[in-house]
């Protein structure tokens, strides 16, 4: 529901961004994707984030643009200032470009120290689901 | 003669002490809706703010559909919302959910304030002699806003709007939104905020256009700043060095 109400909050109040930005309608947002890669650079800002990743992977070694969404949203699911920092090699997770090309919208991110901030994936969901039940 | 000015004044005083008290009385039965409000979904509802989105069809004019679809054409191959561009909601968008952030309340008597934190949207509601006269508000997208007491409810009346084929409600500048506000109690017992919306607007609309919004409230909720424009600056501040590094 986390999810859905930060990618709605997004999608309505940003949507799409600058002329360097992505468009909303781009992403597809019922898949998530990780990427991992050393921070080359991160703003948090209004109406959405900017980050550019340097990504070794199958496809050879690379610098990848994302946005995310907005501080605010971010600071919300658990972002706090210097989070994330320049060298830092972090993971994030994704809704991809649905034409299957590098960068996609940030929904959560892991950081150098471990900590995730973002949307829950379905399964952390379904752990806290069961733990609220009593069950785990 | 002499005898009647301490009895005059014997009742000018009891009068006022009433008037103080009646006063007081009034501004005591009137609900605080002083604090900070998030998005309130009724248990097993789906979530969503309502400023943009979908929903049934409106019973809008001929005119006011071409010029809706006309804005649609436009925007829909890219994504591009107002928002992305740092522009902010607008009325009746702002009080529908503005995009899912929360909105701050600050009231007084006189006067009421409304933060909403999406691109720190702010809108005034004049009470009582705070109103400004007709001919000197200025229009724009949220309007100029008088407010009224009616029981337990306010009632907030908004015109001086300017046309806005950018919202899910989208509006001529002849549109009139009446929002009458009262608190509830939530399923699990929680302060409600109930804003019940009706829009009228004889150049886009054949009916009243009709809407509810529900707000719950946060305690010692803070909002949080929200600059949108600091991308333009880096983006120039960008393009000086660039400029004085001799690169394009």
């Amino acid at each position: 529901m986390r999810f859905i109400v930060l990618v709605a909050a997004a999608l309505v109040t940003g949507g799409a961004s600058l002329a360097a930005h992505h468009s909303a309608i781009q992403f597809d947002f019922t898949n998530t994707k990780a990427v991992t890669g050393v921070v080359k650079k991160f703003i948090a800002i209004n109406p959405h984030m900017q980050l550019v990743l340097h990504v070794k992977d199958e496809k050879g070694e690379r610098d990848i643009e994302f946005e995310g969404h907005s501080t605010n949203n971010m600071y919300r699911a658990g972002y706090r200032d210097n989070m994330i920092k320049v060298g830092d090699t972090i993971t994030v997770y994704i809704a991809p470009l649905k034409d299957g090309s590098d960068g996609g919208y940030v929904t959560a991110a892991l950081t150098a120290s471990g900590t995730r901030f973002g949307a829950r994936s379905r399964a952390e969901v379904e752990q806290e689901r069961l733990k609220a039940e009593g069950k785990k | 003669m002499q005898r009647r000015f301490p009895a005059a004044w014997s009742l000018a005083a009891a009068g006022l002490v009433f008037l103080l008290f009646w006063t007081i009385d009034a501004h005591a039965q009137q609900p605080d809706f002083t604090g900070v409000w998030t998005t309130y979904n009724e248990p097993g509802a789906a979530g969503g703010g309502g400023g943009r989105g979908g929903g049934p069809p409106l019973p809008m004019t001929d005119a006011a559909k071409q010029k809706v679809e006309k804005y649609q054409a436009l925007v829909k191959p890219t994504g591009d919302t107002p928002g992305g561009y740092c522009l902010g909601t607008g009325m009746p968008g702002s009080m529908l959910g503005s995009g899912g952030y929360p909105m701050e309340i600050h009231q007084r008597p006189e006067q009421i304030m409304i933060v909403y934190e999406a691109h720190s949207e702010i809108r005034r509601v004049y009470l009582g002699d705070r109103m400004v006269p007709e001919g000197d508000r200025l229009p724009g997208r949220n309007g100029y806003s008088n407010g009224r007491w009616e029981g337990n409810t306010l009632v907030v009346e908004t015109t001086n709007l300017i046309e806005q084929v950018d919202q899910r409600y989208a509006h001529s500048s002849k549109a009139k939104i009446v929002e009458r506000y009262h608190l509830e109690k939530g399923a699990k017992g929680e302060t409600v905020l109930v804003a019940e919306m009706t829009m009228t607007d004889p150049e886009f609309y054949t009916a009243p256009v009709t809407s509810v919004k529900k707000w719950a409230k946060v305690p010692n909720g803070h909002l949080l700043p929200y600059e949108c424009a600091e991308e333009n600056w880096i983006k120039r501040l960008e393009q000086l060095e660039n400029k004085a590094a001799g690169k394009k």
